[in-house]
């Protein structure tokens, strides 16, 4: 599903992962570790373009990625960051504002879906009337869940996703990512709940291993 | 009637005025008082050679001497216009001197053939003066609104990248930023448009006015400039950020980080 072969990346002259391999198959749930710095945020990056490694190459779906093929490949991810920045609007207008792009087209944001979302994830329906920049951190990590969650996307990167969320919290959002089979995650979370059933994989950016 | 004169004397006279913003400045230490005196010298000084231009320029009414003064009026608004911006010069003249061309020939001869119906569309009394009052204007569009556009994108980069994570098209990750940037650039004018008349009395119109012309007169040719000069500001704007784009972005969506002035980089 998405292989990184033998990936060089610097900032500057300052080298962040030196020949990475990394291959993650369809409906594996993919934990990267690593001490802050060791390019864990730069694995989701490169996957969406954002940066481009010096060397090596990644593959989606069997597709080099590419200055053309990554706005495909941008199209079937949902990518939910730690710091998630969701502009100053109000937040029905946001998830609008989602629904009308062009990629989401064929789907059907219903009002009754947006409502089970928010309370799967313990969001008040009052949150689709406030500002965004009123929310928390909390609240704005689990509405970028919800407007990922309605994406229905095959392939979720979730990067530091729980960071925020109390302990109950942070299980109902690790259960509903790796309860689905239907689905490819890559993962960067300190949280230890992400580690504890046998269904995700382990793997450290730093000695580029698999951990047992 | 008959415009009263100012001799030269006279005029000399209401450079005395001066003295009020010169004393504030020594009372209130504002130390403006060089750049003050050096605008004040530019402004005589330029409008006096321009005077002298325009005099030869309106006499002489050839079609190509005025295309080309056009071009060189072209050329100066769109220095000015990205000088002070934080992307290179040499990245952005080319996409804002088409977009100023497009958008000020477009109105210009619109108004020359349909609006005032000329026998020479070129006549410089209407080309250049006209030109002049939509270059201005969408000088100062332009300023504000590519220098908000590139801001607040490199502000909100979280934001933009986002919008592409999602799976928007580069114009639709882009909107957003485009919509609050050109909002911005026409306020001015819109608030102008809005006040004219009950508030000021616009340079054009005072112009016509002290002329000779009757205030009907004046205010037939204000109506039309004003709705050229938002006409010209927006389509400028537009064109300007559209054409900007091409360069500033890589071909996946991603700001350059080369197209600006290092100066300007940590911004």
């Amino acid at each position: 599903m998405i292989r990184f072969e033998n990936i060089h990346l610097s900032f500057g002259r300052v080298p962040v992962i030196e020949n990475l391999s990394l291959k993650i198959k369809r409906g594996e749930k993919v934990v990267v570790l690593g001490r802050s710095g060791s390019g864990k945020t730069s694995l989701f990056s490169m996957i969406l373009g954002f940066v481009k490694p010096d060397k090596g190459r990644i593959l989606f779906d069997g597709t080099v990625l590419d200055d053309q093929s990554v706005w495909q490949v941008r199209k079937k991810i949902a990518y939910i960051d730690q710091d998630i920045s969701l502009g100053s609007i109000i937040t029905s207008e946001l998830i609008d504002s989602i629904s009308k792009l062009k990629v989401n087209s064929m789907l059907v944001f219903s009002k009754e879906r947006i409502h089970n979302l928010l309370e799967q994830f313990e969001l008040p329906l009052s949150i689709l009337d406030k500002y965004t920049q009123e929310l928390s951190g909390g609240e704005r990590q689990r509405l970028a869940i919800v407007i990922a969650a309605l994406l229905e996307r095959k392939v979720f990167l979730l990067d530091e996703v729980t960071s925020s969320l109390d302990k109950h919290l942070k299980e109902k959002v690790v259960d509903f990512f790796l309860q689905r089979d239907d689905i490819t995650c890559l993962i960067s979370s300190h949280d230890p709940q992400w580690y504890a059933g046998n269904s995700v994989k382990i793997f450290n950016v730093e000695d580029k291993k698999w951990k047992q | 009637m008959e415009t009263i004169n100012i001799p030269i004397s006279s005029l000399a006279l209401s450079f005395l005025l001066l003295l009020i913003p010169i004393a504030i400045s020594l009372f209130l230490r504002l130390n403006i008082l060089r750049s003050l005196l050096y605008s004040v010298a530019r402004m005589a000084i330029q409008l006096i050679l321009i005077g002298f231009f325009l005099k030869y320029l309106f006499e002489y009414n050839n079609p190509v001497v005025n295309i080309l003064w056009l071009s060189v009026m072209l050329t100066t608004a769109v220095f000015s216009a990205i000088k002070s911006s934080t992307i290179k010069i040499s990245k952005i003249f080319l996409p804002v001197f088409i977009s100023f061309t497009i958008s000020t020939l477009t109105v210009i001869f619109y108004l020359n053939t349909v609006v005032i119906d000329l026998q020479n569309i070129f006549d410089a009394r209407y080309l250049i003066v006209l030109s002049g009052m939509l270059l201005g204007n969408s000088l100062r569009g332009n300023l504000v609104g590519i220098a908000a556009f590139y801001k607040n994108i490199r502000k909100d980069t979280k934001g933009y990248l986002y919008r592409l994570s999602l799976g928007a098209s580069e114009y639709e990750a882009l909107l957003p930023y485009m919509r609050q940037s050109i909002k911005l650039a026409l306020k001015p004018t819109l608030a102008a448009m809005a006040t004219m008349g009950v508030v000021a009395l616009p340079g054009m119109m005072t112009g016509v006015l002290l002329g000779g012309a009757s205030p009907a007169l004046a205010i037939k040719y204000q109506i039309m400039i004003m709705i050229a000069i938002t006409v010209s500001t927006i389509m400028s704007v537009v064109l300007t950020i559209l054409m900007t784009i091409r360069i500033c972005f890589d071909k996946s969506g991603i700001l350059k980080q080369n197209v600006f002035s290092s100066s300007n980089i940590h911004n």
